[in-house]
């Protein structure tokens, strides 16, 4: 400082009081100079068209938590590759709705913008609750299934929103999951006369905000939960519960979800066994209730080939149960609109069983199960084998 | 002269002030040192006076519930860690999809169910430190002493189709290294495609290669991590207290090899 005036110094700390001031200035002009990436937005390209052999194919996708565009574009190519004429996928309210009343729909508008260039018909599964309408604080803990009575009409107003802005998007909408077990009714006693309820205010809302769009009811899980556990209660109890609420009035289609697990599939059903042919026996209920001219989606079903997990079955096993589960369906189940695997793909590995379910892995790897449908879908058969024989002795 | 008097007066009592901050700021630093060097209390971190286990009992040799009893790694561990803390553990065993809300909605103090460590899950959860790594490995004969991942040039590479371990070897030849794949069906195939001398080397999780290894105890193989998968015990983020006793406990059970053994048996 020995060589600056007294005044020189005075402005000198003026000048230094300044500078922040001016470096954000400066910050704030760099900013707007600098060109910024562009944002992630694919194209969504020439409208394409499913050729197949095999129209009931039908996939859940799992893109609503996909981060990148990209991605969610090139799983949705893969499922029209296949031969899938349809999608299952989740939309989630949280998601579209953060507050009450404001909607925010740019996920939404970018899956289904892909889906149907790709030309697939797309089944909407709708859930998950936003912050805003379920309670929460350290001495309620609420889970993101958990869906107060108080704000079934919100959830109603969501897909009657929903249903207006795609009614050419979307085909069909999915009233909740699987709310027959307590932890996706919120890790609350399932309650069949309040999922009627929801059912109802959500229906009479849809129907208003587009007569066209078709309400699936129950989603219901294959279970042999007994009236009473803690854990939920059967499907088939569940669904004439719901038949005794009224709930047969307000909705237009049951979505099914029926797994094989070790059973082939054409194992016949029992009320006491979990295997594919159950979807059998939620039609029974169905028809007791009068409700035998309705038709119905599976909207979940499939096998599972983990080398270590109970339910499980080989690779091999699981390409061909599944194949002629599709032969099966197509023969005997004329009330059935759609088939749908769980799932195409996660966006990540768990690094666990539930990976088996998928036909393509995170990374998009194919897995046998994928090259099978597909060869069906276009009916040809394979010629070379995917993996080498058992290793023998000697 | 009063304003004098005033200001006179006013400086011990400044003075008291500040002494009584410099004091509070001290005791609130030794709470501070007490808290974080004392164990926290059992009966405030699980105030039901038991723990509370979530599993999934489909999936062993981790956890497998037979109609009767639930058994197999975790069950052991949890009941080693509630040992330690001296609580019983109860568990309750819940499918995979449901495990996460179980713990959310306090349904269960903690999961130990081969969870792996879920970066995505960081802000609901809180993990321990892993017991287990079930990464991939690289396994060779034990009797050739020249084969390890730098010497694999060329050879036959024994792996389950469409399995992380076909990922990264395609992540190996992308870098140009020359490998000849021998996909199989199942992993314990191509592990028996190595112990058959039909293959160099295999590609496995750490699971499979130890149960193998358990049902083929005179063949002796050797295994290098090529990736890393670690599970460990969850926890809800706000429950601070109980995974700093369970993280302590798991800790215990490493250093004393109490670990190891259980490990042993079930792998």
């Amino acid at each position: 400082m020995s060589w600056l005036t007294r005044a020189g110094a005075a402005a000198a700390v003026k000048r230094n009081r300044r500078a922040p001031l001016l470096i954000l200035l400066l910050a704030a002009v760099f900013a707007l100079a600098v060109p910024r990436p562009a944002p992630d937005h694919v194209p969504f390209g020439e409208q394409q068209n499913v050729e197949t052999a095999n129209p009931l194919l039908c996939v859940h996708t799992l893109l609503e938590n996909e981060v990148q565009e990209a991605k969610i574009k090139r799983s949705l190519v893969l499922a029209r590759e296949l031969g899938a004429t349809t999608i299952v996928q989740f939309f989630p309210w949280a998601y579209h709705e953060p507050s009450k009343g404001r909607f925010n729909w740019e996920r939404a508008d970018r899956i289904l913008g892909h889906a149907n260039r790709q030309g697939l018909q797309v089944i909407a599964r709708l859930g998950l609750v936003p912050a805003w309408a379920r309670p929460s604080g350290p001495d309620q803990p609420s889970t993101l299934n958990y869906l107060p009575a108080e704000s079934f009409e919100d959830f109603a107003r969501y897909a009657a929103a929903f249903a207006r802005r795609y009614a050419e998007a979307v085909k069909a909408l999915i009233i909740w999951n699987e709310p027959n077990l307590s932890f996706e009714w919120g890790y609350r006693q399932v309650d069949p006369a309040a999922y009627a309820r929801l059912l109802r205010v959500s229906y009479e809302q849809v129907k208003a905000a587009n007569p066209d769009m078709q309400v699936l009811a129950g989603a219901l899980a294959p279970t042999l939960e007994r009236r009473g556990s803690a854990a939920g209660l059967n499907e088939l109890e569940y669904l004439s519960a719901m038949y005794r609420q009224g709930a047969g009035d307000v909705f237009d289609a049951l979505a099914i979800h029926t797994y094989g697990f070790r059973d082939p599939p054409a194992a016949e059903p029992n009320r006491e066994r979990l295997n594919f042919r159950r979807a059998e026996l939620l039609r029974e209920v169905m028809i007791a209730h009068g409700d035998g001219d309705k038709p119905a989606f599976i909207t979940e079903f499939g096998w599972n080939d983990h080398p270590r997990w109970t339910s499980a079955v080989r690779p091999s096993q699981r390409s061909a149960y599944t194949i002629r589960a599709y032969d099966y369906a197509k023969s005997n189940w004329d009330w059935l609109e759609s088939l749908c695997l769980w799932a195409l793909r996660y966006p990540a590995d768990l690094l666990s069983y539930p990976d088996n379910f998928t036909l393509v892995s995170a990374d998009f790897s194919k897995k046998p199960i994928y090259f099978a449908l597909q060869d069906y879908s276009r009916q040809r058969a394979r010629s070379e084998a995917l993996w080498l024989p058992p290793p023998l002795d000697g | 002269m009063a304003a004098a008097a005033a200001g006179w007066l006013k400086r011990p009592i400044a003075l008291g002030l500040a002494m009584l901050a410099l004091g509070a700021i001290v005791a609130a630093a030794l709470v501070a040192i007490i808290r974080h060097a004392a164990p926290p209390d059992v009966r405030t971190a699980f105030p039901a006076g038991e723990i509370v286990v979530g599993v999934d009992g489909s999936f062993p040799p981790f956890a497998l519930d037979d109609g009767e009893t639930l058994q197999g790694l975790d069950i052991d561990l949890a009941r080693a860690i509630a040992r330690d803390i001296d609580l019983p553990a109860r568990f309750l065993n819940i499918g995979y999809y449901a495990l996460h809300d179980a713990l959310i909605s306090g349904r269960v103090d903690l999961l130990i169910s081969a969870l792996r460590v879920d970066p995505a899950r960081m802000d609901d959860l809180r993990y321990t430190a892993s017991y287990f790594d079930n990464g991939f490995v690289l396994i060779t004969d034990a009797d050739d002493s020249d084969a390890n991942f730098d010497a694999l040039k060329e050879a036959r590479i024994a792996y389950e189709y469409a399995s992380s371990a076909e990922s990264q070897i395609r992540d190996w030849e992308e870098d140009g290294r020359q490998l000849m794949r021998r996909p199989y069906e199942l992993p314990q195939y191509a592990l028996d495609a190595l112990r058959l001398e039909q293959a160099d080397a295999a590609i496995v999780d750490a699971t499979t290669f130890r149960l193998y290894q358990s049902a083929h105890m005179d063949w002796s193989a050797k295994s290098e991590f090529i990736s890393h998968d670690p599970y460990a015990i969850a926890l809800r983020i706000d429950r601070v207290d109980a995974w700093k006793l369970v993280d302590s406990a798991l800790a215990a059970l490493k250093e004393s090899g109490e670990l190891a053994k259980i490990i042993d048996r079930w792998l």
